[in-house]
């Protein structure tokens, strides 16, 4: 079957700078689907080139299996929001809205018509007569949403368009694209750095790292079962401890330490053999605190080195007898929490599938 | 910088109209005018020769650079102050002397001359004044020489000179001159040491202006100067109006325009904000 | 402190003073010439001793004067129109352009500006001899836009650097083709620059003296030609009345500029 959106190992350079490189995803009709991943590292350039704005140095982009980089962008259909506030200053808001349709030469009761029902989507009724500078950018962003959607694009495009809000006027936006969403049923391509935005918004994630998808997946299944290092500390807090393989068999391996501890049956991610270097990834709302040692090769000795109260919970610094630094989060009212002091000497311990092995390299 | 209106090309179509009219009407012509200065009477360099040479020629260089020279001193000395003050004076009184200055700069270029002319004649109401009050007995000579030359010139210059200096010292972090007066320098060591240093970069690239705009001036010099007191300009001019002397007037021509474009090229270089490529 | 109005002490009255005396210098020669205009001393007495409307009854009456006020009318507007076109065409390529070498281009379109306007007259005059351009239509107009250009591309230039290219491509994908967008989008965001270059170039057609010296015959000059030419031979108060009609007309255009500023801080 053929996806409904195919991202064909597109490759974008600029001279020798390489922006994308041979980037490849599919999209299935309706999904949310974001792009997450630090400065630079690709997302606003799969985005403009999806836009038209860029031309890929190699690679296709297929909506319903036609080619579309023949298309410019004025023909494409796309729909989109971008970062800054792109209103049309010497417009009103209703004509804003009103201006793809008229672009595309719409009577004008139907005009009138779209247009009142885009506004009402973005819970903007009755504001038609405004001029957008006389509006907060949370408004702005709602009315390019709607212009953006009035045409019925079969996908929209959006490049952090919250990001010059504040944190409260962005979250109560982020509700209502989810809703949007939802009602439209849309194909949303949403660009953001901010991973708590990603997870709260996407149905599927793809983790953008210089120019490469590092995975792509459901934001539980990022946080469970991260491929890479890159991805394991992007999504959520973890602590790596280096060390070395010991041995590895059936996806799982063993590790050992500086001090000669060893752990044992971690999900091993990458190929590797005994003797080469690696990390054990462990996430501080996933390992318990307990002054016995846990079963064999799901532990280790730790001492504390510091405690932080933080209302709902009570971080712990501390160190593997090597000297390897990590956290333990403790929920409030946790009976060790009141017990513990600096320089105790406990055990961490783990469910197997909690802990991640990651080979260096 | 994505911009889906330029994606395809460059852009660079859009300036060939206005690149093709000045390349035509502008380039060539002051290109053939200045190969003139070479070939005309015949090929050779007699004409840069005559200039260099003559007593005549000396005195309009020494009139114009004088000129220039007192020109720019005089607008700048009376300029800072004023853009100090219209930089920082409460609104309503800054907004008046603005409109004042926008009113001189706008006013019709001969309008201005022509009210000079009027008032520095031997009648006029200059020189009955300064008689009025006792300062002389016989009228002054301030016209057809270059006395008068340099009060019209600065009048006309003034405005060149304030509105961006203006701009400089607004731009100045009052802070700055508060971290001066608390690090114990009192109001003349924070203007010498502090204020004037921090709004020279403006200074010196208003006043290269005003000098070169001074140096290639034709109007003013040619209307209260008088025929005796004659500027580069007016010799470019004459040269090529009344004498018809194409060689002559090219060679004058190159001269203004080498001395003007190798100070355009100090201001480009030290005084505008470096752009990206 | 020295940039604290109120506490600048004493130094205070000094500024004051120096802005004031400038002021005076600065406005006192209008104010001359309009009053002369009303004065019925042919010799230019001040104060004169009555008042009359005589001089702008002989300027009304002189055909030569209302002529040369319209060819500097039609010449102004067809500066204004051409200038502006071209002016918006090059500030696209300066801004928007990705070619290499835009900011010798910029350098290259202001020239003209810096060079002095004599050595660009005496160019033209020769190169019109040969055209025979001189005293034309097409020559006032092609010698007036060569000193305009530059400061419509100025102006157009700011203004078009403060307008978004997201806005642009924004209505681009809303649907418009990138013509459409320039026209529907970027035209009306950067009006008022565009009306400031306007003005600008009219008013510097319409007040240049140098090139049109050059430029002019005796069937074809404009105002400032025939303000010339009048002035070398006398200083009648003819010309102090034209000067007043050419101050008024100064300061209704610094009305309108300062009403369309108002309207775009808006
Ligand atoms: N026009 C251009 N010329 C040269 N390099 C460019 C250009 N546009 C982007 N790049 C480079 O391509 C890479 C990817 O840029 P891109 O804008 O796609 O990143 P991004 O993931 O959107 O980052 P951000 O979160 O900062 O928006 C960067 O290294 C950037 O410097
Ligand atoms: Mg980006």
């Amino acid at each position: 079957m053929t996806p409904f959106l195919h991202i064909n190992g597109i490759r974008k350079t600029y001279g020798d700078v390489v922006a994308t490189d041979h980037v490849e995803l599919s999209i299935a009709e309706g999904e949310f689907m974001t792009f997450l991943g630090p400065s630079g590292s690709g997302k606003s350039t799969t985005l403009y080139i999806l836009a038209g704005f860029q031309d890929p140095t190699s690679g296709d982009i297929k909506l319903r299996g036609q080619s579309i980089l023949q298309t410019p962008s004025h023909k494409r259909n796309i729909g989109m929001v971008f970062q800054r506030y792109t209103l049309f200053p010497h417009l009103t808001v209703g004509e804003n809205v009103a201006f793809p349709l008229r672009v595309r030469r719409m009577g004008q009761s139907e005009v009138a018509e779209k247009v009142k029902r885009a506004l009402a989507l973005v819970r903007l009724d009755g504001f038609e007569d405004r001029m957008p500078a006389k509006m907060s950018g949370g408004q702005q962003q709602r009315v390019a949403l709607a212009r953006a959607l009035v045409y019925d694009p079969p996908v929209l495009l959006m490049d952090e368009p919250l990001s010059a809000l504040d944190k409260k006027l962005r979250e109560e936006i982020q509700f209502e694209i989810r809703r949007i969403h939802q009602e439209t049923g849309v194909t949303i391509l949403y660009v953001t750095h901010d991973q708590e935005e990603a997870l709260r918004l996407s149905d599927r994630i793809a983790i953008f790292n210089k120019g490469k998808i590092e995975q792509v997946g459901t934001g539980p299944e990022l946080y469970a079962n991260p491929a890479t290092h890159f991805v394991a500390d992007f999504i959520g807090d973890s602590a790596f401890l280096a060390g070395e393989l010991a041995g590895v068999a059936e996806g799982r391996a063993g590790l050992r330490f500086a001090d000669g501890s060893t752990v044992a049956a971690v999900p091993l991610h990458g190929r590797g053999i005994a003797g080469q270097a690696a990390e054990l990834m462990l996430r501080p709302e996933r390992i318990e605190l307990s002054p016995e040692p846990g079963p064999e090769g799901a532990s280790l000795p730790v001492t504390v080195e510091d405690l932080t109260f933080l209302g709902n919970n009570t971080t712990v610094s501390a160190r593997t007898g090597w000297g390897g630094a990590l956290s333990v989060r403790l929920n409030f009212g946790h009976p060790l929490s009141a017990r513990i002091a600096r320089g105790d000497r406990l055990h961490i311990r783990w469910a197997p599938e909690a802990a991640h092995a990651f080979v260096r390299g | 910088m994505f911009s889906a209106a330029t994606r395809r090309g460059s852009g660079l179509g859009f300036a060939m109209s206005a690149i093709l009219l000045l390349a035509a009407f502008f380039v060539i012509p002051v290109v053939f005018l200045l190969t003139r200065s070479v070939t005309e009477p015949q090929l050779g360099l007699q004409n840069y020769a005559a200039l260099v040479g003559s007593t005549t020629y000396a005195k309009v260089f020494f009139n114009t650079f004088l000129v220039a020279g007192v020109v720019t001193l005089v607008t700048v000395l009376i300029a800072f102050p004023v853009a100090w003050a219209l930089a920082i004076m409460p609104g309503r009184w800054a907004s008046v002397v603005f409109a004042i200055i926008l009113l001189s700069m706008w006013t019709n270029l001969l309008a201005r001359t022509y009210a000079w002319m009027v008032l520095l004649q031997q009648t006029g109401l200059i020189n009955r004044m300064l008689k009025a009050i006792g300062l002389i007995d016989q009228p002054l000579q301030l016209t057809n020489n270059l006395i008068g030359v340099t009060i019209g010139m600065v009048y006309i210059m003034l405005p060149f000179m304030i509105l961006p200096l203006m701009g400089v010292i607004k731009k100045i972090d009052p802070a700055i001159l508060q971290a001066a007066a608390l690090c114990g320098a009192t109001k003349w060591q924070a203007l010498t040491r502090v204020l004037v240093p921090l709004a020279a970069p403006g200074i010196a690239s208003g006043a290269l202006m005003v000098f070169v705009m001074s140096l290639g001036y034709y109007v003013t010099p040619s209307l209260l100067g008088g025929t005796a007191n004659m500027m580069l300009a007016e010799l470019i001019a004459q040269q090529v109006q009344s004498l018809v002397n194409w060689g002559m007037g090219g060679a004058a021509a190159f001269l203004l325009l080498l001395v003007t474009l190798g100070l355009y090229a100090v201001q480009l270089r030290f005084f505008e904000p470096k752009e990206g490529r | 402190m020295l940039l604290d109005f109120h506490k600048l002490g004493a130094w205070r009255w000094v500024l004051t003073a120096i802005c004031a005396v400038m002021s005076l210098f600065l406005l006192l020669p209008i104010l001359f010439i309009v009053a002369l205009s009303f004065g019925n001393s042919r010799w230019l007495i001040f104060p004169p001793p009555g008042w009359t409307l005589k001089w702008y009854e002989e300027l009304f009456a002189d055909p030569r004067w209302i002529g040369a006020a319209l060819t500097s009318a039609k010449i102004g507007v067809i500066v204004m129109v051409i200038s502006v076109v071209l002016g918006l065409l090059a500030s696209l390529a300066l801004v928007r352009g990705t070619f290499r070498g835009r900011a010798v281009l910029r350098a290259f379109f202001l020239t003209p500006m810096v060079l002095p306007v004599v050595i660009v007259a005496v160019a033209l005059y020769a190169a019109f001899l040969r055209l025979g351009l001189n005293g034309t239509l097409p020559g006032f107009v092609i010698a007036h836009v060569i000193v305009a250009l530059p400061f419509a591309i100025i102006t157009i230039t700011g203004a078009l650097e403060t307008f978004d290219p997201a806005i642009e491509d924004a209505a681009i994908l809303c649907g418009a083709s990138p013509w459409e967008a320039r026209l529907r989008v970027t035209l009306p965001g950067i009006r008022h620059g565009l009306f400031s270059a306007a003005i600008f170039s009219f008013l510097i057609s319409w007040d240049e003296v140098v090139l049109a010296i050059f430029m002019a015959s005796p069937t074809l000059q404009t105002l400032p030609v025939k303000v010339w030419t009048t002035l070398r031979q006398d200083l009648t108060p003819v010309i102090a009345a034209a000067s007043t009609l050419l101050v008024a007309l100064t300061v209704l255009l610094m009305i309108a500029a300062a009403v369309l500023r108002k309207g775009k801080s808006e």
